[in-house]
């Protein structure tokens, strides 16, 4: 199954999964190797502050074109639950 | 009637389905030791009651609230109210507040710009202020996200300026610590009134037992508005928690 970013773009769930997880890395540079999965916690595993975690809206915007409400983005609680926001904000095909 | 009872529940807890269909307009509670700062919110509200041979029960309080809900993508807006208070404190060290702010976040800038309202105990002192304070979201080790998975300490820096006639600038820094079931944390603020500096410093340092339930002992020293009256005090008590972790 796919769906369509905001540019028309066309992903699959997984892709998404995979491009959200290179964003959680590349903003968590002191996670090292460890693996980060949809069950990782942003708060408790990678340890972002309330305000931190706005920080993946930019990188989602230029990659995925979705663009996350702010307060929707400091609600949530796991890398799966970015996932599906970004999922869910995409246009069916 | 319970369906719509289930309903503001829902509401009042966040409910957090916003992983899953985002709502626009839902509003979020958080709880925790006061508004001030993301670090105090993450503190646990405390209730300690002190009692001694012959003398009434004393109880002291630290408790903030806060609404948050949206009012663009990258726009929201907090509406909060603290207690500093207790028996144990005389009227004069106790806090009332209240806050309404608008946050704009432009990565790597987070601006906050707020109208607060601060009241000593007898509500003899009062002071209502517009605000505006910035920080940074990240991008220096530590600031906003633990140093490393090992190192679970981090940091954050407000500045602002408060205006209630006169400016008052002033500094905030934040640091937490966490390793298994306890927490520490430090916050420590900074004014410049009327050219001469005040400063009040809090710390805590508590033990998850259950859910957002904690053992949290508690301190503070220093001069906090309204009255910047020296105070210093330490307790163990109860902590509550809802919100952020």
């Amino acid at each position: 199954m796919t769906r369509k970013d905001d540019r028309g773009h066309r992903w699959t769930d997984q892709g998404v999964q995979r491009a959200v997880i290179r964003i959680v890395r590349r903003l968590s540079p002191g996670f090292g190797r460890r693996k980060i999965t949809r069950k990782t916690r942003l708060h408790t595993d990678l340890g972002w502050d309330d305000w931190y975690v706005l920080r993946v809206v930019g990188p989602i915007r230029a990659t995925l074109h979705e663009t996350l409400e702010d307060r929707v983005v400091l609600a949530l609680r796991t890398v799966g639950d970015l996932v599906s926001c970004v999922w869910n904000g995409m246009e069916a095909t | 009637m319970k369906s719509r009872a289930l309903g503001f529940a829902a509401l009042l807890l966040g409910a957090h389905a916003t992983a899953q269909e985002p709502a626009r307009h839902q509003w979020d509670l958080l709880v925790g030791h006061s508004y001030s700062s993301a670090r105090a919110l993450t503190q646990p509200a405390t209730l300690v009651l002190e009692k001694t041979r012959g003398s009434p029960l004393y109880s002291v309080l630290d408790v903030g609230a806060l609404l948050r809900g949206s009012l663009a993508d990258r726009t929201w807006l907090e509406l909060g109210a603290r207690a500093h208070a207790g028996s144990a404190r005389p009227e004069s060290q106790r806090v009332f507040g209240a806050v309404a702010r608008a946050f704009r976040e432009q990565d790597p800038l987070l601006v906050a710009i707020g109208a607060e309202y601060e009241a000593d105990g007898s509500f003899a002192v009062e002071r209502p202020a517009a605000t505006a304070e910035l920080t940074l979201l990240g991008g220096v080790p530590g600031l906003g996200t633990w140093v490393s998975p090992r190192v679970r300490l981090r940091w954050r820096p407000w500045i602002g300026v408060a205006w209630d006639g006169t400016a008052r600038p002033y500094a905030r820094l934040a640091a937490d610590y966490t390793t298994g079931r306890v927490e520490a944390g430090v916050e420590g603020t900074g004014w410049l009134v009327q050219g001469s500096g005040r400063s009040f410093v809090q710390g805590d340092l508590s033990v998850r037992l259950v859910g957002g339930l904690f053992v949290t002992a508690s301190g503070e020293a220093g001069r906090q508005p309204p009255r910047y009256e020296p105070s210093g005090r330490f307790g163990l008590g109860l902590g509550f928690r809802l919100g952020p972790s």
